[in-house]
């Protein structure tokens, strides 16, 4: 973990401070660089939701974050963090590094994209999710068809908390881990233990809710890195 | 100033020729076409096609005084689905392009849609993403890209600050705002919002606004010029003050039960009436 509390609460006190701005430029505190360890932030070579990649890069520290195309990564040592934003497709090579960072200790956030694919698209999405990382999901379910009473999905871990939904959701299905959000009784987050690293899915992105602002989703997002 | 109604108002079995003509015996300047609400002008339709209904606008003596469309309300900018909005640049790239084969330089967008399912941040932020590419694509084609107020309708930019922030944001010299002085309701006052954005008005749309009936029940608050409660005097006055000298497009619900026609003579009347201040 390369985070200090002090750093968490600055970072979520200024999280709180972007509520009812409806273009919130966030900027994080200054602190010192403690250790080498980096966060990063990875969008797909065909960004289909580039809003969500924008989210996290808006949000994270910058001296923090690398955010880089897949395919240009490196062996991503040294990483706490590895967010793989609007994930569509996961080629192998990328999920192969995945898994050495896993083995070594790192938390690693999937989100899914998949939500508005085609039929064929999410088949794809699914193969290219149980292939490269084991991890299994259900097809997309429209949270709004009939239209829902709270737009809201509900996070348990690492905190408590609340964010919107984002219409379409690819859920986790039954696997082993523990569902860590829900919109009703409906999965929508999983958590699982790989090796001693951490495997984050997420089934409605959140980076569209981090790009306006939702000061729930950036002290989701800081809960996490804090627990990495 | 040039007087314009919508062919969306012409009588559904009326078509288009029959409508020019009678566009032009109302005394209108010119047409407003829309693209995606009228057989004649889709989505499909052809460049040579729409080059036919120029020529058609022509003949009948009339030109075209801008293009719109009423698709984004079903296919918004600022849909969470990407391919929706790709869908929704495409319906602005080719009101830009007809734009271009018509001889106007003015198109409608209705930019963004609030719901209870896209809250208003995401809409906002999808928005000025999706105009700041297609503000450079107009300014390209020497096009005025106006967003219309439709306020309550889209739930989305309610105040004329709101508006102009919002303006500020895209930052594109294309991108200004398409009037309508009906669609403001009791939130405020058209003659404020004129005032407010003056250089930026695009176009105007004319209609009258019953305010006290509110956006409830199944009744129009919309209805013909000065039968509503728009300040009308105030409304001119403002114009003069900030130099609007453009095209004025009636945009009313087709109400008359017998004698549709008479809509475009009364509102033609109307309107002269408007622009020569007798009020």
């Amino acid at each position: 973990m390369d985070i200090t509390r002090r750093e968490f609460l600055g970072y979520t006190a200024g999280a709180m401070s972007v509520v009812g701005a409806p273009l919130p430029h966030w900027t994080a505190p200054s602190v010192a660089e403690r250790r080498l360890k980096k966060w990063r932030v990875f969008c797909s070579d065909q960004d289909v939701l580039p809003e969500s990649s924008a989210g996290y890069r808006a949000v994270l520290p910058q001296r923090r974050w690398r955010f880089e195309p897949w395919e240009q990564s490196d062996p991503l040592s040294h990483c706490s963090l590895v967010i793989m934003s609007s994930v569509f497709l996961l080629p192998e090579k990328i999920a192969e590094r995945l898994r050495m960072c896993l083995q070594r200790g790192t938390t690693v956030i999937i989100e899914s994209a998949a939500g508005f694919a085609s039929h064929l698209g999410f088949r794809k999405h699914r193969r290219s999710l149980r292939e490269g990382l084991g991890l299994r999901v259900a097809a997309p379910v429209n949270l709004w068809s009939p239209p829902r009473a709270t737009p809201y999905v509900d996070y348990t871990w690492p905190i408590r908390t609340r964010v919107r939904d984002f219409t379409r959701l690819v859920p986790p299905a039954n696997q082993p881990g523990q569902i860590i959000a829900w919109a009703g009784d409906l999965p929508v987050a999983l958590r699982q233990r790989v090796g001693p690293g951490t495997l984050i899915y997420i089934g409605s992105p959140l980076g569209p809710a981090l790009l306006i602002g939702d000061p729930e989703a950036i002290r989701w997002l800081y809960a996490v890195a804090l627990s990495a | 100033m040039k007087k314009s109604i919508g062919d969306n108002m012409i009588p559904k079995d009326w078509g288009l020729e029959r409508g020019l003509e009678l566009v032009k015996r109302a005394g209108f300047d010119g047409i407003e076409l829309w693209l995606g609400d009228v057989p004649w002008f889709q989505m499909t339709t052809t460049d040579a096609q729409v080059r036919e209904l120029r020529r058609k606008v022509e003949s009948a003596g009339l030109v075209v005084s801008n293009v719109s469309t009423g698709l984004h309300w079903a296919t918004p900018l600022s849909a969470r689905d990407p391919g929706v909005r790709a869908q929704a640049a495409r319906i602005v790239e080719r009101q830009i392009e007809t734009a271009g084969l018509l001889g106007t330089d003015a198109i409608l967008v209705v930019a963004g849609l609030v719901t209870e399912e896209v809250p208003y941040n995401e809409v906002y932020q999808r928005c000025v993403d999706a105009l700041k590419p297609l503000g450079e694509k107009a300014a390209r084609a020497g096009v005025k890209l106006g967003c219309e107020n439709c306020n309550s309708e889209h739930r989305f930019l309610i105040s004329p600050r709101e508006f102009w922030q919002f303006l500020n944001d895209v930052n594109s010299p294309a991108v200004g705002i398409h009037l309508d002085v009906g669609n403001i309701h009791d939130t405020g006052f058209a003659e404020q919002w004129i005032e407010i954005h003056g250089p930026r008005i695009t176009r105007i749309h004319l209609k009258d606004v019953l305010k006290h009936r509110g956006r409830s029940g199944d009744q129009s608050v919309y209805t013909n010029l000065f039968l509503g409660d728009n300040n009308w005097p105030a409304i001119r006055a403002a114009m003069t003050k900030v130099g609007y000298d453009g095209w004025l497009i009636a945009e009313m619900e087709a109400r008359y039960r017998y004698a549709p026609d008479q809509q475009f003579y009364d509102t033609s009347q109307a309107m002269d009436r408007l622009i020569s201040g007798r009020l």
